[in-house]
């Protein structure tokens, strides 16, 4: 037992270790990062002292980039599903090893969702009054204790698989089935949930005709389902790039024809919502409008909505064109749906439902200097999480990490035979 | 990443190697220490630290008399020392056989606006952004859309021809869409039908706010001003007593007066008498009357099922 | 430049980088808050529970000076004033009265006769259509005697203004108004008033396109 314990802080010793080691991109990268860290917490120094008056948010538009960012990155979260259930459901055997690179992603993602959710609360120092047992925990009636239980669950339950089975790897033992495949069916389920309910917090709201929509729980999943696996696609070529870590083209391939179909499907949806917006053309129009084309003169959203949309449309032919299978093609393919699904999601789906107010108000948003600090900053902090977990994990799937070579120090050995 | 068996190669070769990567290590770490020092310079401006008393304060259900004694000792103390008035706080509870109804004839209105600001001072609304509970809106002769309304006309005179006017504040419903997304509680209905918001238990997250269909609530985006001899002493604690940076705030029918049996502000200033406030239990009083006696009445987005304690009206 | 040397180059660079965040912070150097534009405070005529008007009755209960209503420091007494009307049949107001009494009491002129509501016989007095006297400050009957239907709903506390307790007990009590607090019995329609300032926003620069009208 105290053996075990002394071999498991061991391992997190030489894991942190490693995360300070690497060439000089790496300390470039991490650098950078961390300089848009700073000037995130600087800025959010300052929101804490003055409070939200430092965003752009108002009683009128009450949420801003700060939800749309969380909205998004739940579904990047949720995305690790659509590696795991091509691996444990169809034995796809090219993406076995990759799933980790996904779990990790939703790991680093549900952190940044949690700090989004945090920066937008007007006294984070009354978080308590959220937990369970101490605090008053609103749970069934308000959709936000859901999602504060299924996010952190989900967070746990990611980060026991990946630990275990890389501490397994670590360690050189085959893991036990039965002490990570449940999780893994569990965390499927979950991860659809995850997005699910964060779907529910806007369609629960009977006062904004532009959310309250069945269709939006859908959007939510496909576009997730886009959004998260290009992501991937992306940052596998990244670690493909600068490690030696074998993933092969098929992989790659398999994860762009989930994103081909869920791209399909997103815009498919998105059309039947805008015929159903303006074809019936009943007064909840409104939200729709001014989204689209601007409304009594107010049109901040056009541009971005406008580029969304061409986004996702050269995306989409792309991916149904077979060019897609040229990788340089398909990153370019991938970005344009990234981007274009972070503005949909974003900026076109929290924003609109607050223009105009129910009572009829146009006031329009644009995030301040000090909010998009923020929100740079903490994706910074994601992507700083995330580079961690690859750093870590690469040299252990590898076997370069490996307790075998524990006594050679804190680096890795080289040459070891990769896995 | 590919090469870095090389860079961690080097911290173990050779002792000005080892130097050299120490040095290194310790330029990044006291610059970065220093940059991340300096980025919390902001905090040192924060006036209102909350105590671990305030901090720790239990939620209002839960404190026993003698703790919510305590609390309104604190209240009226860090009021008196912000405003140098010592003011008269109270926990008014909801009365017995009492459930509230408000009644507004829009007949009457002719958008004056001033329920607007006598609310904002019996309410102790920060004049500094503006915080205001009622919002007035000028509607198109014929039309409660919504989407059609004018919140900004500054006119000569008022009632403008063409035009009525509305004024909307919480509709105090029967089922809340505020008190169901609310995540700790915060906001309730009391017995009396009042809903009402502990502002020292409310986290910020403005999820009621986004969800009242009626744009009643208001966020305190900072902290807010209320100049010191404009402070309204007669407070409650679910009532008027002064909010701090980061809560909810709304209407909540003058609790402080109400529930001691007086009329809110909002209906004693209205000029014309097109509001009405009462119990509704007791089918003498005036909201009864009118409920049993006019023909029309309206709920504000009745669709919606939120079920208002607010009913808008029309007479000859 | 060997790896190492791109080392000790990038972490100099962060170095550097660093200081100058932190100095960067330290003088606050973007992002500063500025003060906020100045709101005028409310003038208190939009704040206090003020009447349109001050009745004979509140004039009475406030002690004011009442020679206004001395009916017969001028008039004869027993001497009902003559009425003269202009040739559309329009009141022709008499010229000492004529900064106090504006003849407006009913559509199509209607009721533009004195002693609708006056006391021929003595001008102190009011009279309702069935004869019975009343003094000024118990008009509110007098206008009930018309008014039938606004009458009910202010006597049940529907029309018009109330003040103090909704819960009325001894000591306790709802204020009422009269009929003449508000209107002014010769040209009784509300006259339309200036309204207090409308809302300020948050965020002052996105109120610029606000029209009065959309």
């Amino acid at each position: 037992m105290i053996q075990g314990v002394r071999n498991y802080l061991v391992f997190l010793f030489r894991c942190g270790r490693i995360a300070f080691v690497g060439d000089w991109r790496y300390y470039a990268w991490m650098g950078i990062l961390t300089v848009l860290i700073l000037l995130g917490i600087n800025a959010y120094a300052k929101q804490f002292v003055h409070g939200l008056i430092t965003t752009g948010m108002s009683d009128q538009v009450s949420w801003g980039v700060y939800i749309s960012n969380f909205t998004f990155l739940v579904g990047v979260a949720a995305a690790a599903v659509m590696l795991v259930i091509p691996v444990y459901i169809y034995n796809n055997e090219e993406l076995h090893d990759l799933v980790i690179f996904g779990e990790l992603l939703a790991v680093a993602a549900i952190l940044m969702c949690l700090a989004f959710v945090t920066v937008d609360l007007g006294r984070p120092d009354r978080f308590w009054h959220l937990i369970p047992g101490i605090g008053q925990f609103n749970f069934p009636a308000s959709m936000l204790s859901w999602d504060v239980l299924v996010l952190n669950g989900y967070l746990l339950l990611n980060v026991h698989i990946c630990g275990y089975l890389i501490y397994c790897r670590y360690k050189g033992e085959k893991p036990a089935k039965w002490f990570y495949i449940p999780f893994v069916f569990v965390a499927i389920f979950w991860a659809v949930s995850i997005h699910t309910v964060t779907a529910f917090l806007y369609v629960g709201l009977g006062g904004r005709p532009f959310w309250n929509s069945a269709i939006v729980g859908p959007r939510f999943l496909a576009s997730a389902f886009t959004a998260g696996p290009a992501l991937i696609i992306l940052a596998l070529q990244i670690i493909r790039r600068v490690t030696d870590y074998r993933i092969t083209d098929k992989a790659l391939l398999t994860l762009r024809s989930i994103v081909q179909v869920s791209m399909l499907i997103n815009v498919f949806l998105l059309a039947n919502e805008i015929f159903k917006e303006f074809y019936s053309g009943n007064l909840h129009v409104a939200s729709s409008k001014y989204l689209f084309l601007g409304l009594h003169g107010h049109h901040a959203l056009v541009p971005w909505i406008w580029t969304a949309i061409t986004f996702n449309m050269i995306a989409m032919v792309l991916l149904i064109l077979p060019v897609s299978r040229s990788l340089r093609w398909l990153n370019l393919t991938c970005v344009l749906a990234i981007v274009g699904i972070w503005i949909e999601k974003g900026m076109g789906l929290v924003i609109p439902g607050f223009i105009p107010t129910p009572l009829g108000e146009m006031v329009e948003y644009s995030p301040s200097l000090n909010e998009t600090l923020i929100c740079t900053g903490i994706w910074a902090f994601g992507l700083l999480c995330y580079t961690i977990f690859l750093r870590m994990s690469v040299p252990i799937l590898q076997g370069r990490l490996s307790k075998a070579n524990e006594s050679q120090g804190p680096g890795e050995a080289p040459g070891a035979p990769a896995h | 990443m590919n090469s870095s068996n090389s860079a961690s190669g080097a911290v173990q070769t050779g002792d000005g190697m080892n130097r050299r990567s120490f040095l290194r290590a310790s330029a990044v770490l006291t610059t970065g220490l220093a940059a991340l020092a300096a980025s919390l310079k902001p905090l040192m401006e924060l006036e209102d630290f909350p105590t671990a008393e305030r901090f720790m304060q239990k939620y209002y259900t839960e404190l026993t008399p003698t703790e919510m004694d305590k609390v309104l000792k604190r209240i009226a103390d860090e009021t008196e020392a912000q405003y140098g008035k010592r003011p008269h706080v109270r926990d008014l509870k909801p009365m017995d056989g009492v459930e509230f109804a408000y009644c507004l004839n829009l007949t009457r209105c002719i958008g004056c606006r001033k329920c607007v600001h006598a609310c904002v001072k019996e309410n102790n609304q920060s004049r500094n952004p503006e915080i205001q509970y009622i919002r007035v809106l000028r509607l198109p002769h014929g039309s409660m859309d919504m989407e059609k309304a004018e919140h900004h006309y500054n006119p000569e005179k008022v009632p403008e021809p063409g035009f009525f006017n509305m004024p909307v504040q919480c509709q105090q419903c029967k089922n809340p869409p505020c008190v169901k997304v609310c995540p700790v509680h915060a906001t309730w209905t009391d017995t009396d039908g009042i809903t009402v918001i502990d502002y020292d238990w409310c986290i910020g997250c403005r999820y009621c706010e986004a969800a009242c269909p009626y744009w009643a609530r208001r966020f305190n985006f900072t902290k807010p001003f209320i100049p010191k001899d404009k402070l309204n002493p007669e407070m409650a604690y679910l009532g008027n007593r002064p909010r701090r940076q980061g809560v909810m705030e709304k209407c909540h029918f003058c609790i402080q007066r109400t529930r001691d049996g007086r009329y809110p502000a909002c209906l004693e200033v209205c000029p014309v008498g097109a509001r009405k406030f009462g119990n509704v239990l007791d089918p003498s009083s005036e909201v009864g009357t009118i409920l049993r006696t006019k023909r029309v009445f309206i709920q504000l987005k009745e669709e919606l099922g939120t079920s208002p304690r607010f009913f808008y009206y029309f007479d000859v | 430049m060997n790896q190492n040397t791109k080392i000790t180059v990038v972490v100099g660079a962060l170095a550097v980088a660093f200081l100058s965040l932190a100095a960067g912070f330290w003088a606050n150097a973007w992002g500063h808050q500025e003060a906020r534009e100045e709101i005028p405070l409310v003038d208190s005529q939009f704040n206090t529970p003020d009447t349109f008007r001050q009745s004979y009755a509140e004039l009475m209960r406030i002690k004011a000076d009442l020679s206004d209503f001395d009916c017969y420091a001028c008039h004869d007494k027993g001497k009902p004033p003559p009425i003269r009307y202009d040739k559309n049949h329009n009141i022709v107001v008499p010229q000492e009265h004529a900064g106090s009494i504006v003849m407006a009491h009913g559509s199509h002129d209607r009721n533009n006769l004195c002693f609708n509501c006056h006391d021929e016989q003595n001008l102190e007095l009011l009279q309702t259509r069935d004869g019975k006297q009343l003094k000024l400050f118990e008009s509110t009957r007098l206008c009930g005697s018309c008014h039938g239907p606004t009458y009910r709903d202010w006597d049940a506390g529907v029309h018009g203004r109330t003040g103090g307790f909704w819960d009325a007990k001894p000591n306790q009590e709802r204020t009422r108004l009269n009929c003449v607090d508000c209107h002014n019995p010769h040209k009784p329609k509300i006259p339309g008033r200036h309204p207090a300032p409308p809302p300020h926003m948050l965020h002052p620069v996105r109120q610029v396109e606000h029209a009065t009208t959309h």
